[in-house]
């Protein structure tokens, strides 16, 4: 049996939708969230879970920690039923929303932690113990005694972090904890994540719209598009799927005029610059650069993948999100 | 039910509230001002048309409806907050009974924020000339049983706020509802006009009722007009209001639980 077993999983909510002319009662509208979701997930895996806004992850996520109860289908989480077992299950679970908070505002962090040992009923030894780790590989040392309005968004964010990680949760979720944040954070966050994940055999779930976080992250994970499940596998089977365009960037010495090219490759002049796109299925790497080189002198050449937002944007297209 | 979650909320409330060090200050003023305004009043109204109450009774009453004012008013904005933007979503997903985590966190915000404003306004009243200031309880008697009132007081007020929360979780703005509900309180609860001065059919109707029961019983046993020998019936209705409201709040909040929706991706 999986630590979590999702099976045929609905949620509909009721919307009002705006009265029509002439009507005095707004009319409802159901809007399904989730058609039929089933997947599994074994301990320590760490799993992204992408899909365009609206797509019904945080829909899942908040199912999945307890706080919704879906309409159908069953979720078994290490043996427990979160929405029926909530108490005992999320004292499991931690969970970091990217765009929400959970440390107060006004007062030091440091309160907010010492409340969060008396909500989950820490041992103080084993609290303060976990405290201490996570102050030092999150770098919270000199912020300890800051309140939480006066820290940057990067900064916010590993306290964040930390108050979700001090029950020592076995399964977490992240539901997009890099938004927002610069480069340097948002490695650094990475870093944190893979090492609990590898320490503690956390199983992770990371809901994102940043490609680059589930690269680094995740080796499998799920798209969700209108509240049903498109795809559960591996990242670069899913990418490779969709990943049909190279691109090579040429500039010449002088004006250059380009010889004909073989069929689906497609020039765009940007100044000096050209940039060819092309199939390598289709149009042979070696055939299109003798024939770049013939051209003329060139100056510069660059070959590179179609960006992993591209890909993902064409995926949604073709599955039509 | 283990309880430290709930009294380290408490705490932590409470020390928030203790951070507001000018809003206190801010707060203050305007109450006195506001007790001096009413004062004169009711020297004025009596000048030119004695009441059967004593008038040292309605200014006492005025400076102790002054004095706790914060009590009574709904201004948790950071609760209210939390529920609009969907932050609540954190609280949702730990291990505690919402209802009680929400209760002992607006009974914190309660007590301190109008311990804070009550004791130096308090201090202040009973400075002024006599007429003008707080009269001394009725009796030792009399001020022990204010005491207890305006402690049951406090946990029926605050009942009655988390179920306004409760509402606020459905309307997801808490705007109307606190509007609503702080103009009955404010009037129902004597902070407009003092309740003693209600016709005497109207008083036995409004006693009854759950406003009368946070800060007017206190203040009836604080300056006699109800005597001590009934301190236990006047108990009693609060104790009761304050069950029933209590009943009512984890009712909604279990309710909401089935069909909440969150707001915000």
């Amino acid at each position: 049996m999986s630590y979590i077993e999702v099976r045929n999983l609905t949620k509909t909510f009721t919307v009002r939708k705006k009265k029509e002319k002439g009507r005095f009662f707004r009319e409802k509208a159901s809007v399904r969230a989730l058609k039929d979701v089933s997947f599994d997930v074994e301990k320590g895996e760490l799993v992204g879970y992408i899909g365009p806004n609206g797509a019904g992850k945080s829909t899942t996520v908040k199912i999945l920690s307890g706080i919704l109860t879906p309409d159908g289908g069953s979720v078994n989480v290490g043996g427990l039923v979160p929405w029926r077992d909530r108490k005992e299950h999320v004292r499991r679970v931690g969970v970091v929303f990217g765009q929400r908070t959970q440390l107060w505002w006004d007062v030091p962090i440091m309160d907010s932690f010492t409340l969060l040992k008396e909500i989950y009923r820490l041992r103080e030894t084993d609290w303060k113990t976990r405290l201490d780790e996570l102050v030092l590989r999150l770098d919270l040392e000199k912020l300890l005694s800051v309140p939480l309005r006066q820290m940057s968004l990067g900064q916010r964010m590993r306290a964040e972090v930390c108050g979700s990680l001090l029950h020592r949760p076995e399964l977490l979720f992240l539901d997009e904890p890099t938004i927002g944040l610069d480069a340097v954070s948002k490695l650094a966050l990475r870093d944190f994540l893979k090492e609990e994940n590898r320490l503690n055999k956390t199983t992770v779930l990371l809901t994102t719209h940043d490609m680059e976080d589930v690269a680094a992250l995740c080796s499998r994970v799920m798209v969700l598009g209108h509240g049903s499940k498109l795809f559960d596998g591996d990242l670069d089977e899913l990418l490779s799927r969709y990943d049909t365009v190279r691109i090579i960037t040429v500039r010449y010495d002088g004006d250059v005029s380009l010889p004909p090219l073989p069929e689906g490759c497609e020039v765009r002049r940007e100044g000096d610059t050209l940039r060819v796109l092309y199939d390598p299925a289709r149009v042979r790497t070696a055939e299109l650069l003798a024939l770049l080189q013939d051209a003329g002198a060139i100056r510069e050449l660059t070959a590179r993948m179609q960006d992993t937002d591209r890909l993902i944007a064409k995926m949604y297209q073709e599955m039509e999100l | 039910m283990k309880t430290g979650a709930y009294r380290a909320v408490f705490g932590m409330r409470a020390k928030m509230e203790l951070q507001y060090r000018g809003a206190v200050l801010g707060g203050v003023v305007c109450q006195v001002f506001f007790g001096l305004i009413l004062v004169s009043l009711y020297r004025a109204l009596y000048r030119s048309r004695p009441q059967a109450l004593p008038q040292e009774t309605v200014v006492s009453y005025v400076w102790l409806q002054q004095a706790f004012f914060r009590m009574l008013l709904s201004s948790d904005n950071d609760l209210a907050d939390k529920i609009r933007t969907g932050d609540i979503a954190y609280d949702l997903c730990r291990p505690v009974d919402m209802y009680w985590f929400y209760y002992a966190r607006i009974m914190a915000q309660k007590l301190v924020g109008s311990l804070l404003r009550g004791v130096p306004m308090l201090a202040f009243a009973l400075l002024l000339p006599k007429g003008w200031g707080l009269m001394p309880p009725a009796s030792p008697a009399a001020l022990l049983c204010a005491a207890a009132s305006l402690a049951m007081g406090l946990m029926c007020v605050s009942a009655m706020e988390n179920i306004t929360m409760g509402i606020t979780m459905r309307t997801l703005d808490p705007r109307g509802i606190q509007a609503l509900l702080n103009l009955l309180m404010t009037l129902m609860a004597g902070n407009v006009l003092p309740l003693t001065l209600f016709p005497d059919a109207w008083q036995r109707v409004l006693f009854l009722l759950p406003w009368t029961q946070m800060l007017d019983a206190p203040i009836r046993l604080y300056t006699g007009v109800r005597e001590t020998a009934a301190a236990a019936g006047v108990l009693g209705v609060q104790i009761l209001w304050t069950a029933v409201l209590m009943l009512l709040g984890t009712e909604l909040w279990k309710r909401n639980r089935k069909k909440l929706v969150l707001q915000g991706g």
